[in-house]
């Protein structure tokens, strides 16, 4: 029988305190216990980025972390990525563009680009397909995805 | 050394169910009283856009803005059955039947209305701007909402049912006579690639793609078809291979069944061709399998421009390409 822990962290700017499995992953505390099932578990091997979230501002697969792991980390899952009032200029754009076809892609491309653009507000085309090169997308060919970054990039709109 | 070539495909495909099959779409309209619109629809959008493409259909059969328009599509407690999302066949079968459904019910709004507006038939009114107004004299006229209310509260009831059903007949196997698919779909592409001829590795450096839609409802979302289409037909034509031992698939993951990111993907020059198919709505015919077809046949055509060896086995991986190149010395 696995023992449970208490694990803390702040997720989407709110504090979290709860007694989990130790060995649940963290993509199944965001889903079962508190959710947020906004995040999708696409392979559950690492290998199509849908369930990425943020961990203090990095991309990461949540389908290949425990939970313990993040223990009191700075989590941002989609849930938290729009305003109360305002979708973030990202999903602003991915819908000017037709970015979005299936959507289960959609969370952790738009994540991932959350990233880059918080760190390099200004990438190159190339530095965009370099940094969703991890997520999968089946329905969009990537075009209009890369598209929906690029104008946010150029747009240069406070982030 | 690193070769490359350019290669075209060309490629028309039927849509439909084809061959006789019975390939129909049912659709439901109301209009309510404040001159909103419900559609009930079988038909699955898994995120090709249909939903939104019905929606149009509807809006612009009723002369009304988007806006106005509900549908609610394959809820098995409320819509009828429009048949599979597959076939390419959305648009094309369950956008006619919305298209007849919607005119059923307009001719019942438009009946009430002529008697209102003191027209003999229905053909002496249009619906633009919010209004139902008399041809030629728009000063004759009455909002679409108060219509709806009025003629409701005479009695009518503004509803309209409607199937399609795309024509396709057997193919007769004695002499190959029959129309086995309507309508069909054309598309070109053009590849330009680099191969690596020590290692066999393809990279496709750019791809052209026209494809003939009979009507871009949604040019966007059409745009959105043909690159994706790309990207399943250059999979398709690179990586993609379901390996099979006894039965059971040996790369049932991401990490072994290898599909395009976007590091594998060209840029691509879409060309939408709109050649109206007079029996489609408002023109259009289906594009989501049509627009993956032509990139394998481009590409393949492109890797023997380059090194001068014929693929005939998807997908192209290194080892075929180098054992043809062997085989070529």
């Amino acid at each position: 029988m696995i023992g449970t822990k208490s694990f803390e962290a702040i997720v989407n700017g709110e504090q979290v305190k709860l007694n989990i499995p130790q060995n649940l992953r963290l993509i199944d505390v965001l889903r079962n216990y508190l959710g947020l099932t906004g995040t999708k578990e696409g392979c559950g091997e690492g290998e199509c980025g849908a369930c990425t979230v943020l961990v203090d501002g990095e991309p990461y697969n949540s389908c290949l972390l425990f939970a313990l792991q993040v223990q009191n980390k700075n989590i941002l899952t989609i849930e938290g990525l729009a305003s109360y009032n305002n979708l973030h200029p990202l999903q602003e754009s991915f819908l000017e563009h037709g970015a979005v076809q299936c959507g289960y892609c959609t969370p952790g491309m738009l994540l991932v680009a959350k990233a880059l653009l918080d760190k390099n507000p200004n990438p190159t085309r190339e530095e965009i397909k370099v940094a969703i090169s991890g997520n999968l997308c089946r329905c969009t060919g990537y075009s209009k995805i890369v598209d929906a970054i690029s104008a946010v990039a150029e747009k240069g709109v406070k982030r | 050394m690193k070769k490359r070539g350019i290669g075209i495909g060309c490629t028309f495909y039927g849509t439909g169910y084809g061959n006789g099959f019975p390939d129909i779409s049912t659709a439901f309209v109301e209009i309510h009283d404040d001159g909103s619109v419900l559609i009930l629809t079988g038909a699955v959008d898994c995120g090709q856009g249909s939903t939104t493409v019905l929606t149009q259909i509807a809006a612009e059969e009723l002369g009304i803005p988007t806006d106005m328009v509900t549908i609610t599509c394959a809820d098995t407690g409320c819509t009828p059955d429009s048949g599979t999302t597959a076939a390419t066949r959305q648009t094309y079968t369950t956008g006619n039947a919305i298209r007849l459904a919607c005119q059923k019910a307009k001719k019942t709004l438009l009946e009430w209305a002529a008697k209102e507006l003191g027209t003999n038939t229905i053909e002496g009114l249009v619906i633009a701007e919010g209004k139902i107004m008399v041809k030629g004299h728009p000063q004759k006229s009455i909002t679409f909402k108060e219509a709806c209310a009025k003629a409701r509260f005479a009695g009518n009831r503004l509803i309209g049912e409607a199937s399609f059903t795309t024509h396709a007949t057997q193919v007769n196997m004695e002499d190959g006579q029959g129309a086995p698919y309507w309508p069909y779909a054309f598309g070109t592409q053009i590849a330009e690639v680099e191969v690596d001829t020590e290692t066999g590795k393809v990279e496709v450096l750019r791809i052209v793609a026209a494809q003939d839609v009979g009507k871009a409802i949604n040019p966007q979302s059409v745009e959105g078809q043909i690159e994706g289409g790309v990207a399943q037909g250059l999979g398709w034509s690179l990586l993609e291979e379901v390996k099979l031992s006894s039965g059971n698939i040996t790369n049932p993951a991401f990490s072994s069944y290898l599909i395009p990111t976007v590091l594998d993907m060209p840029e691509i020059e879409t060309y939408i061709i709109e050649s109206h198919e007079p029996t489609g709505p408002y023109g259009a015919k289906g594009v989501g399998e049509p627009a993956m077809l032509s990139a394998a046949p481009a590409i393949l055509n492109a890797i023997h421009d380059a090194i001068g060896v014929r693929i005939n086995d998807l997908p192209a991986t290194p080892e075929k390409i180098l054992e043809a190149l062997q085989e070529k010395k």
